[in-house]
């Protein structure tokens, strides 16, 4: 595939793919009609959870080219900024979830100001590096965060129908945030820096500030998604920030399709469905996945999105042939 | 004598750092990415050793050799399978070096870990040791039999790996095509074997320094990962890429952490490689031993 340049094609790909994840949206919107257990809702309501992260992560990797390697551990911040808050000075949730948003996007500023001044492998290197240590802190931090026992969090909606709206309305305003975010003149910078990072800087983009915006923008949504999460659960541990949990994120995007909009919402729903039913196989899901993340990138590399337009083109041209 | 005996156990920790740390850098030296499956090199070479030698019954020392084998079919597998694509044919993937490399070694670590899960299971298990001997001391300094053995062997692989670089043809080579692939095959090197090469002997060191550790790290599915977020601390502020550089800074993190165990915490001890790793971000870059990239 040759890489879009013409920006009233982008903007056209980008139209199309937000019309899609709409059609997402909407499709679990109306989900609840049709299901009614509470166990297959919590499920649809983890995948909403893991459709943020993914969302958040894809804007830095796959439009920004800029490989974080730690959005479990954002959420997993997220998450204990809105139990700490809770727990130690009884504060209301209210201004707790608003602070899942905006510390971990804080922290991820000033660890963004560090680290996106070099290219090349270094973010990867050191949000690995930061989202294992993290952790690790959380976890010896007993007197204060109650280390593995995990942290109680009141809850915010009752019911599970009300936190499944609560998770979809808040999806809804990620996906359409990012939509936006990618739509304007930052967007296009972004980008251009994924395609071309010294041509963009050459034409005059600050690379700097605007792979900054990015990752402050992702670390927030995934903090944000983390701290819903905790009030969903009542109760965040330091599991929220294991390694595996980006390795789950970063198979959803790739077999969801990397770099467009509605991949990370089909993939997330999809692998977490999916895994909820190998789960009953025998615990293969996660050999399972891995093997479609090696595939998917050695072979498949716009991801089932990318699939799926391949066959509808080829269809369409089967169609225009047959016109003429 | 505690600073002394600090001082030698942080050098020895620093040795097994610094075998991990080495093959990270040479990959990346060579093909500019980075390997993120390679603490499961390094698991790998763990369990190999530990159920050669408990399954079969035989002595460690034999099993030691079949860990190697391990780690080197396992790195001549990853990058005959997966590196290939970044340097034949697919001329635009160039383009997309890093990500597709983060993501098919990143899937690969996942790959392994679940997969010895679920093969072996989640329990960790008990490495045999190298020699019954508990106390042995060389000079005012005392320590178990087993340590004082591993850290001899992985001086003489350190050195041996010194040597085979500087001036084995194949590790002339293998310069050669870290500093440029393209000049480097009009010369007539095979820069598809030095890569193969490169990916083997950091396969072998780092399955090594698992078995080596096999029964002080008592072997589980993700026993890996702490060793290679260490390497990769180690590898920025040494400079990526840069040999010597690699094993100064793995000398230097073992004293540090061996050090800050007893006189800051314990409980952090793991947290001071990444204090520093941010410090070196923000004054130096380039790593403390690096050189600055040099950009056509």
């Amino acid at each position: 595939m040759a890489i879009p340049s013409h920006p009233a094609f982008l903007r056209n790909k980008l139209s199309q793919e937000m019309r899609l994840s709409l059609v997402v949206l909407a499709l679990l919107a109306l989900a609840p009609l049709v299901i009614s257990s509470p166990y297959w809702l919590g499920v649809l309501i983890v995948s909403m959870y893991f459709a943020m992260l993914s969302t958040g992560w894809n804007l830095l990797a796959g439009y920004t080219g800029q490989f974080s390697l730690a959005p479990a551990a954002f959420a997993m911040l997220g998450g204990y900024t809105t139990g700490l808050l809770a727990w130690h000075w009884n504060v209301p949730l209210a201004i707790g979830l608003p602070m899942s948003f905006i510390v971990p996007g804080l922290i991820g500023l000033v660890l963004g100001r560090i680290v996106l001044r070099l290219s090349g492998p270094y973010l990867a290197l050191t949000t690995l590096s930061f989202a294992e240590i993290v952790r690790l802190i959380i976890y010896n931090s007993i007197d204060f965060t109650r280390g593995d026992q995990g942290l109680n969090v009141p809850a915010l909606m009752d019911s599970r129908i009300g936190n499944y709206y609560l998770f979809l309305v808040v999806l809804a305003a990620v996906t359409a945030g990012v939509f936006l975010l990618l739509r304007s003149r930052i967007g296009r910078f972004l980008q251009a820096i994924r395609d071309d990072e010294i041509g963009a800087a050459s034409r005059g983009v600050d690379v700097v500030q605007a792979k900054t915006i990015a990752f402050l923008v992702s670390c927030s949504i995934c903090g944000l998604a983390g701290g819903l999460y905790g009030t969903f659960a009542q109760l965040v541990s330091p599991e929220l920030g294991l390694i595996a949990q980006t390795g789950i994120v970063i198979a959803m995007v790739v077999i969801g399709g990397m770099g467009t909009l509605v991949g990370p919402l089909i993939g997330a729903v999809l692998v977490y469905v999916a895994s909820e039913l190998l789960r009953d196989v025998g615990n293969i899901q996660m050999i399972v996945f891995a093997i479609l993340v090696i595939v998917f990138a050695r072979f498949f590399r716009e991801g089932l999105w990318g699939l799926a337009r391949q066959a509808m083109a080829r269809r369409r041209d089967a169609a225009g042939a047959k016109g003429a | 004598m505690l600073a002394l005996d600090l001082f030698v156990n942080g050098l020895i920790i620093g040795l097994f750092y610094a075998l991990m740390a080495v093959g990270l850098t040479m990959i990346f030296g060579i093909l500019k990415v980075v390997n993120f499956a390679h603490g499961e090199f390094y698991m790998v070479g763990a369990y190999t050793y530990t159920l050669v030698s408990l399954a079969l019954g035989v002595s460690p020392w034999i099993a030691l050799p079949v860990a190697a084998a391990g780690g080197a079919a396992l790195g001549w597998l990853t990058e005959r399978w997966l590196m290939r694509p970044l340097y034949t044919g697919y001329g635009s993937w160039s383009l997309m070096k890093d990500e597709y490399a983060v993501v098919v070694t990143f899937g690969l670590s996942l790959l392994l870990i679940n997969l010895f899960d679920k093969v072996i299971g989640p329990y960790p298990m008990r490495g045999p040791a190298l020699s019954d001997v508990t106390r042995m001391s060389i000079g005012p300094f005392m320590a178990s039999g087993h340590k004082l053995i591993t850290a001899g062997i992985a001086i003489v692989l350190l050195v041996g790996l010194a040597l085979f670089i500087k001036r084995s043809l194949w590790g002339r080579q293998v310069q050669a095509v870290a500093q440029n692939r393209l000049g480097a095959s009009i010369a007539g090197i095979d820069t598809g074997r030095a890569s193969s090469i490169i990916f083997m002997v950091s396969g072998v060191l780092a399955a090594l320094s698992g078995a080596l550790l096999a029964p002080i790290i008592n072997p589980s599915p993700d026993v890996g990962i702490f060793p290679a977020v260490k390497s990769y601390v180690i590898v920025v502020i040494g400079g990526m890429g840069s040999i010597p550089g690699s094993i100064i800074a793995a000398l230097a993190l073992g004293v540090l952490e061996s050090f800050g165990a007893v006189y800051i915490s314990y409980d952090y001890r793991d947290t001071f490689g990444l204090a520093l790793l941010i410090l070196v971000l923000l004054f130096r870059p380039q790593g403390l031993f690096g050189e600055r990239a040099r950009e056509v």
